[in-house]
């Protein structure tokens, strides 16, 4: 609409020039009129070249940022022409990929002649996630308002927001023992939930109860089982990553924040089971270090949401079959009151079997 | 809609939001400083500007102080630019306040040098004008300081200083282009139209802050305030995040745009010639049909957009009606030398009119007939001969002159020649403008006349009875009264008491007297309508008029009484003339004048004649002489001071007449008197601007009525409780922190005392306001009724002076 009425205007504009060039015969408007005659094959060819050389980049963090915090995109357009443009318009669309949330809008910068135009853009996430950004054209139109013409570009970057969870050390660490006391007791009484997770070479200094008699005697050397201690798995901590419309999996994703960061911090090892869309299944992270605990969030917001309620501690347990005690993140129930690490919006860690 | 509504204090306020979660902060970019943008925007109004008054004085060759004039214009286009960055309302206006005490200082300082610059603009300009037009008698005005390099430069400098605060406003509120033309463009019509064309240095400028005003009108992104982001959300969905100005892309675009229109200009100059240019053009309609009134702006003023043809005085040649107002130069038609003889004035005769008819005096000539006896009898032989015969005959009354004239900017189509002149040679005068043949007195030529003036006059000539005339030798046209003319001339000379029982001389005498004491002179009069007749409009509706009209009704009144009358244009010299003027030493009395004089032996003079003497009047047969000369037109009571368009506007810049060290106030010298137009066009102005603010209040009016009388009723109900909050708010600030509708029927209960159940109305209320719910069409009516009591009460309650608020809301 806005270039028919460009192109109106200019032809009223020449129209007039037109009229007073021949009613006056003057020849200061037919020097005008040549200006208004060749400006646009100018303007248009501006464009034109413009679109040959164009290049566009986006800058983001390469650190995972925090939910809430203000993190900083560059756009950066590079014209190498002599030609300027008013305006370049870039679609650009954002989404955060844990949640599935998408939206489009414009970014209107100018298109310097030979110089760059970087615009800084600044983001606030209210949800952690993977943030995303792409450019996937970018719209040119010519001085004169009356051409535009785009260009097709696949830009994309990405930032993942981490929650930003406050440390429940107490709470956290009063959970961890109950928990272990429990996997404990229920050892006592027989139950052994150690497991071998492997077999290989023997190690000096490896226990030798650990030591596969059998096959050594097969293979003629020392092989040693590789086995989940009961020290070192003495909690499993279970995330639920179903989401609602009131977005309550934000805190529970800020509550394993907390749960997970102060159990790292009290030097208690645990190891953490979710849903993973992208697997398909159950995934399994054992978290010694607070480096093991970030490298996990980070794998886990490159899934999605989950959209089924209770399939993951469906698969927890089936993938145990043993039951054992093990800390629950997710929904709060209804008639939960006690024993629980309380999120918001009724969130809760609690320790069930 | 101006509910409070559920107003909850939003967690990203001024943030944009882009998906669920994601918000963006304030986009930034290095697009420059303010102050940066606001100089690079000034320059496009400075290119302008400049291109405008720098293009039209470049055209008509006259040259000025360019620094000062640059630098001038680059200061103020800065300024006002700035002052629209500044981050207050408040701080704009001071600035336009300051500006205006150092535009009245500057003006009291240098209003002569600006009344200087301005009159040798006018003076350049009507030089050009003269040529072109082939225009007589074009006044140069005087000029007090003769340093036209800087008084044009100020002069300059004030007249830009007007374009760029209106430009000003228009360039960085809409980026007009309509506007800019309009400011810009109509200065430069004036060359266009003489066929002169300004600098190329100027056309560049002008092409390039076109083109720049049509690129950013385009493209946006031309406002720059300070408090202004360097990003701003647009769009219906508030998706577009646009830049809202760049100093580079300023940069770029201006230096872009003065480079391309050079290469343009140039180029096209190169090859495309002026001249080329004008090739192309066979004919010229525009100026052949507009030179004739353009001409007479230009000499008149406006006052000259409505006369049919020129009258700067001067000859008209008997063309009448098309002359609304005339307006001499006062510069010199004819330097006559002679000695002057008698206290009346001395009549040079130019033009003869005989027929009468379509607004015009005709002459008696014929096209192919022998011209030789008409002219003598036109010119007065016989009369001259008798009076030469008198005079060989040592007459008492006798006399003799001679009379040198020569044409210094009269019409050369005409002779001038006073009465009873005898020439040496009849058969080469053909003295009539229509005639192919026409020999009148040329430019620069001079000519001796010898004349017998006749001095007194007889007492038995001119008591005659208009029967008793001899009509017989004289041309019976002399006698035609019109037919559209018989009836108003007959009812006329009953008004004036004349009739054929009078003597010549009671006649003339009693239409004299008429005039005189019953229709005014003027110089103006007003254009006489196309559809009337001249004489008789005057005589009937008009009744005021200058000599031509006198002259005119005089000859018909004439010859309806049966006297031979004829209408004569050409100069009168009066007694005061003859003493304003030099006396030539070098010139002998004897060699110029001898016989019988009123005032004895006087000395030769040397009279200017200027267009303002030029003079129509009558003669009439008298029975035993001839023609003779008879003066109708009544004295003059009228101011003769130059008033014209160019003088007055140049006043404004402050009276010539006044010296730097004067204590008169500033515009003190300004006659209101002599800016009627002025004047008018004040109250033009206002009157659109009041009309204009009457005709917003009633499309605002009418929008509120159709929105509180919608067909949806809770909508309208909802619009109409919002009309009578605005109206409390209007008079009471506390109503203004009523936070809830509860709170604010509270108020409205409290406050004009009106009974109604809060509580209820409060729930209907909520309901149609918050809700999807309907209530019942009783309660909206109900409702209704109610908020009508609410708006009685509060007029009730209302003084006057709020009454009127509430009426201009």
């Amino acid at each position: 609409m806005r270039r028919i009425l460009n192109i109106f205007r200019y032809i009223i504009v020449i129209t007039l020039n037109v009229f007073v060039m021949v009613t006056f015969q003057s020849y200061l408007n037919f020097l005008l009129l040549v200006g208004m005659l060749l400006f646009p094959v100018y303007s248009i060819y501006g464009v034109w070249k413009v679109k040959q050389e164009l290049r566009l980049e986006i800058f983001s963090p390469s650190e995972a940022m925090e939910k809430t915090e203000e993190f900083y995109l560059r756009f950066v357009v590079h014209n190498h022409t002599n030609y300027t443009l008013v305006n370049g318009t870039a679609a650009v669309n954002v989404s955060n990929r844990f949640y599935g949330d998408r939206g489009k809008h414009y970014l209107n910068i100018p298109i310097r002649a030979r110089k760059n135009a970087e615009v800084v853009y600044p983001i606030v996430m209210d949800y952690c996630g993977l943030f995303q950004v792409n450019v996937e054209q970018i719209k040119l139109v010519d001085l004169l308002g009356i051409y535009e013409t785009a260009i097709a570009l696949d830009v994309q970057r990405e930032c993942l927001v981490l929650p930003g969870g406050e440390m429940r050390s107490q709470e956290a660490g009063a959970a961890y023992v109950r928990g272990v006391s429990e996997a404990m007791e229920s050892k006592e009484k027989g139950y052994d939930f150690s497991e071998v997770s492997g077999i290989r070479e023997y190690i000096p200094g490896d226990k030798l109860q650990n030591i596969h008699w059998k096959l050594s005697v097969k293979k003629d050397e020392l092989m040693v089982k590789e086995r989940v201690s009961v020290s070192a798995m003495q909690l499993n901590v279970l995330l639920d990553l179903l989401n609602d419309e009131e977005m309550r999996l934000e805190s529970v994703l800020e509550l394993a924040d907390s749960v997970t960061k102060s159990l790292v911090a009290q030097n208690l090892p645990f190891t953490v089971y979710y849903y993973s869309t992208n697997l398909g299944k159950l995934s399994e992270q054992y978290i010694g270090s607070e480096i093991e605990r970030k490298q996990w969030m980070e794998q886990l917001l490159y899934n999605h949401a989950d959209s089924v309620e209770g399939r993951a501690e469906d698969l927890y347990k089936k993938q145990f079959p043993f039951g054992g005690t093990y800390l629950y993140i997710g929904f709060m129930d209804e008639n939960q009151t006690e024993d629980c690490i309380l999120g918001n919006q009724q969130t809760a860690a609690v320790l069930r079997r | 809609m101006i509910f409070e509504r559920n107003k909850k204090e939003k967690p990203h306020k001024g943030d944009v939001f882009l998906a669920k979660g994601i918000y963006l902060k304030e986009p930034r970019i290095n697009n420059g400083h303010v102050l940066a943008n606001c100089f690079l925007r000034s320059l496009i109004v400075f290119m302008l500007v400049l291109g405008s008054v720098g293009g039209f004085l470049s055209a008509f060759d006259i040259s000025y102080n360019y620094v000062l004039v640059i630098v001038s214009y680059l200061v103020l286009s800065a300024y006002f630019s700035f002052l629209y960055a500044t981050s207050k309302m408040i701080y704009r206006d001071l600035g336009y306040i300051l500006f205006f005490g150092v535009f009245v200082t500057a003006i009291y300082i240098f209003r002569i040098y600006a009344n200087s610059g301005f009159y040798v603009i006018v003076n350049r300009v009507l030089q050009y004008a003269q040529s072109f037009f082939n225009l007589s008698g074009v006044r140069e005005y005087e000029v007090q300081i003769n340093n036209p390099y800087f008084t044009v430069a100020i002069v300059s400098v004030f007249l830009g200083m007007a374009e760029i605060i209106i430009l000003n406003i228009w360039i960085y509120s809409t980026m007009s282009l309509g506007w800019t033309l309009l400011f810009t463009f109509p200065l430069l019509f004036i060359p266009i139209y003489m066929k002169q064309m300004p600098d190329m240095f100027y056309i560049i400028l002008l092409c390039a802050g076109y083109m720049a005003v049509v690129i950013f009108k385009a493209n946006g992104h031309y406002l720059s305030f300070a408090w202004d982001a360097s990003f701003r959300v647009r769009g219906l969905k508030k998706d577009q995040i646009s830049y809202t100005q760049d100093s580079a892309i300023f940069k770029q675009i201006l230096s872009k745009t003065l480079l391309l229109s050079f290469c343009m200009v140039i180029v096209a100059g190169t090859v495309f010639s002026n001249r080329s240019f004008e090739g192309m053009f066979h004919d010229d309609k525009l100026r052949e049909r507009t030179s004739e009134v353009i001409g007479n702006f230009i000499l008149l003023g406006v006052g000259g957009l409505y006369n049919r043809y020129s009258s700067t005085g001067g000859m008209s040649g008997g063309k009448l009606g098309g002359v609304s107002n005339v307006r001499p130069d006062y510069q010199p038609d004819l330097l006559v030398s002679f000695t002057p003889y008698g206290n009346s004035a001395i009549y040079l005769k130019g033009y003869t009119g005989g027929i009468y008819g379509d607004n015009q005096w005709e002459s008696i000539y014929e096209y192919g007939k022998d011209d030789v006896e008409v002219f003598e009898e036109e010119s007065l032989y016989s009369e001259a001969s008798n009076l030469q015969r008198q005079m060989q005959n040592d007459s008492d009354y006798g006399a003799f002159g001679k009379m040198d004239i020569k044409n210094v900017g009269a019409d050369p189509a005409y002779l001038y020649y006073p009465y009873y002149t005898l020439f040496d040679e009849y058969t080469i005068y053909k003295n009539h403008s229509l005639m192919p043949t026409a020999q009148g007195l040329k430019m620069e030529e001079e000519t001796t006349y010898s004349y017998y003036p006749k001095i007194k006059w007889e007492d038995s000539w001119g008591n005659v009875y208009p029967s008793q005339i001899d009509t017989d030798k004289v041309d019976k046209v002399f006698l035609d009264v019109p037919e559209k003319n018989a009836d108003v001339i007959r009812e006329e000379c009953e008004r004036i008491g004349i009739n054929e029982n009078m003597t010549e001389n009671e006649i003339a005498e009693s239409i004299r007297t008429y005039f005189n004491d019953n229709i005014p002179y003027t110089l103006k009069p007003g254009a006489t309508p196309e559809s009337e007749d001249f004489i008789n409009y005057f005589l009937t509706k008009n009744r005021k008029g200058y000599c031509a009209h006198f002259a005119s009704a005089a000859t018909l009144l004439f010859r309806q009484m049966g006297i031979p009358a004829r209408y004569v244009e050409g100069y009168a010299i009066s007694m005061e003339a003859v003493l304003a003027s030099e006396l030539n030493e070098e010139k002998e009395y004897w060699d110029y004048y001898t016989g019988y004089s009123e005032i004895g032996q006087s000395a030769v003079v040397d009279v200017e004649v200027t267009d303002a003497m030029a003079h129509a009047w009558v003669e009439i047969y008298i029975e035993g002489f001839g023609w003779k000369v008879v003066e109708v037109t009544p004295g003059s009571n009228e101011s003769t001071e130059e008033d014209d368009f160019w003088s007055a506007f140049a006043n404004l810049f402050g009276g010539a007449d006044y010296g730097a060290g004067g204590d008169n106030p500033i515009f003190g010298d300004i006659q209101l008197s002599k800016f009627s137009w002025l004047i008018y066009v004040v109250i033009g102005i206002l009157l659109v601007l009041w009309m204009f603010r009457v005709c917003c209040l009633i499309y605002r009016k009418i929008c509120r009525y159709r929105i509180c009388h919608q067909k949806d009723m809770k909508e309208a109900l909802i619009a109409r409780y919002a009309d009578v909050c605005d109206i409390i708010r209007m008079y009471e600030s506390e109503y203004g922190l009523c936070r809830s509708h509860g709170e604010q029927l509270l108020f409205i209960k409290d406050r004009y005392c009106v009974d109604f159940d809060v509580k209820k109305i409060c729930r209907w209320l909520e309901c149609i306001s918050f809700s999807r719910n309907i209530i019942l069409q009783e309660e909206m009516k109900e409702l209704q009724q109610l908020f009508i009591m609410f708006r009685k009460a509060i007029w009730k309650q209302t003084g006057i002076r709020q009454k009127i608020k509430w009426l201009k809301r």
